[in-house]
């Protein structure tokens, strides 16, 4: 679903994704986890493009969403330089538009961004209907159904300051949900809720994994991770240093840098 | 007749009035429509300063943006005035009204000085704004207008005030080109009956309470925008 092909992105001259592979399939609940500013989210952003990497390539559904990498094709090089043509031509037969891409991928932030201009029906109904996916009428309904399932269908018409931060969260997520996505993208979704307000959003997101949505999720609940994880990422000195079903993952680590980090967040 | 008589004959029984209130329709249309004209230029300038600058048509835009800025600040508003009624408009062979140069004018002028606050305005609104609009598959321009450019304005609000009641004042000067505002309705009974204090001091006195309505009306809209963050 999601092809992440040999990443590479520098920021401030400093190398975070340093040739980083990986392959999201259909369905799949996939958790990276990582230490602090291993390049996570960057990660998690290149794959909606939110982060253009400076070489490597995008593919979403097998359609390339990010620039073209030459060097990663035969025939797309002449004597180690791009070649204008062949490059146009492969866009030509495989470009997917980012911004298509993207309301097929849902994105869930650390810090919630709900549109403050927005009463929380309008943060629902706006990309739907700007995007000409949904009537006003057909949003509103949709709108309305995902905030009655998980039980919010009383803030409708507030404005997102009025609420507590596991409030917006959910809202986030069923903001998200509203386009129909085919993937959703979570950064660290709880980092920024006060204790007691975790356990809703993760139960809500443990309800769209058994609905069968396909997940990437950055996050430091390992409890959960273990819970919800067909598979888990170790990111670390911007690659992927281990890869492996959660029970395996955490129980016989062999990275020594994913032993050590188990260490210290067990 | 003393002063007051002379102005009470003036302004009653020779129907100097009615020059009055067309003067003060003139001042509120120049102010209200090139308000107007400048927000919209504002933020169109503003959004061509911020829009990420990555092709030459976004660089283009950059620097029309910083040589606009720069020659309508840069020069006196009357100046711009004469220009533009005096050369601009003739050379280009149009004749419109005066009064609508007089608010394409400040418009154009008052532009300049907009897209600067809403520079700040669009700064001030937190990326995570933008980057959920764009996650949600909403192009640069949709975001802009839909999401980020709203909380500006409303950042904005008291400047944008200010902004106004400068631009309010400096209508003041449009008889330069021959539109007959408030002060020029005034300036006329004062010439008229070579009595010079009275017709000033209710001048000032009708900017001042202009001014003051400003303010508040201003006031009332900083207060409702807050009161719908808190619903
Ligand atoms: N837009 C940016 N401009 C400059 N530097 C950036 C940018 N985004 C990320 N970085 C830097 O890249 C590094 C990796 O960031 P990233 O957010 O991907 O790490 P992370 O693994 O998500 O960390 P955390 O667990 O703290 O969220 C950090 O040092 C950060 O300062
Ligand atoms: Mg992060």
């Amino acid at each position: 679903m999601i092809d992440v092909k040999n990443v590479y992105k520098t920021f401030e001259e400093q190398p975070i994704l340093c040739g980083i592979n990986c392959h999201i399939r259909p369905g799949e609940r996939v958790v990276i986890i990582g230490p602090s500013g291993s390049g996570k989210s960057t990660l998690l952003r290149c794959m909606n493009l939110m982060v253009t990497p400076d070489r490597g390539e995008i593919y979403m559904d097998g359609k390339l969403i990010s620039p073209v990498d030459p060097t990663l094709h035969n025939g797309l090089t002449r004597n180690g330089k791009p070649d204008r043509r062949a490059i146009r031509n492969y866009e030509k037969d495989n470009r997917l538009d980012i911004n298509l891409a993207r309301q097929d991928m849902g994105m869930v932030f650390q810090h919630f961004n709900l549109f403050n201009n927005l009463t929380v029906l309008e943060n629902l109904m706006l990309a739907p209907v700007q995007l000409k996916l949904m009537t006003k009428e057909e949003a509103r309904a949709k709108a309305v159904e995902l905030l009655e399932r998980i039980g919010l269908a009383d803030k409708a018409d507030v404005y997102p300051s009025t609420l507590s931060g596991g409030q917006k969260q959910r809202i986030a997520i069923i903001r998200a949900l509203a386009m129909n996505p085919k993937v959703m993208l979570f950064d660290e979704p709880t980092s920024a809720l006060d204790p007691e307000m975790v356990g809703e959003v993760l139960d809500l997101m443990k309800e769209l994994a058994d609905d069968g949505m396909t997940m990437v999720i950055v996050t430091h609940e390992m409890g959960f991770a273990r819970e919800i994880a067909d598979r888990v990422l170790f990111v670390c000195d911007g690659v992927v240093k281990e890869e492996a079903p959660p029970e395996e993952f955490f129980s016989n680590p062999k990275d020594p840098r994913l032993v050590q980090f188990l260490q210290k967040v067990l | 007749m003393n002063a007051w008589q002379i102005f009470y004959r003036q302004l009653v029984e020779l129907e100097g009035y009615k020059n009055i209130l067309v003067g003060l329709q003139n001042t509120a249309l120049i102010a209200v429509f090139g308000l107007l004209i400048g927000l919209v230029i504002g933020c169109l300038l503003a959004v061509c300063k911020i829009i990420p600058r990555n092709g030459w048509i976004t660089k283009l835009l950059s620097a029309v943006t910083d040589v606009y800025v720069a020659v309508f600040r840069g020069t006196p508003m009357v100046v711009q005035l004469l220009l533009i009624h005096y050369v601009i408009f003739p050379a280009l062979g149009l004749h419109i009204p005066i009064l609508t140069e007089a608010i394409l004018a400040f418009g154009l002028n008052s532009g300049a000085y907009v897209s600067e606050i809403m520079r700040g305005g669009i700064l001030s609104v937190d990326a995570g704004q933008t980057e959920a609009g764009r996650a949600l598959g909403l192009n640069y321009g949709q975001t802009m207008l839909k999401i980020v450019l709203p909380q500006a304005i409303k950042n904005v609000v008291p400047t944008l005030g200010n902004e106004f009641i400068a631009l309010l004042k400096e209508t003041s000067v449009v008889s330069f080109i021959t539109v007959v505002d408030i002060t020029k309705s005034l300036q006329n009974i004062a010439n008229s009956t070579y009595e010079y204090i009275i017709p000033y001091i209710v001048l000032a006195l009708i900017y001042l309470v202009l001014v003051l309505a400003v303010t508040g009306i201003i006031k009332l809209i900083e207060r409702r925008l807050r009161a719908s963050d808190r619903r």
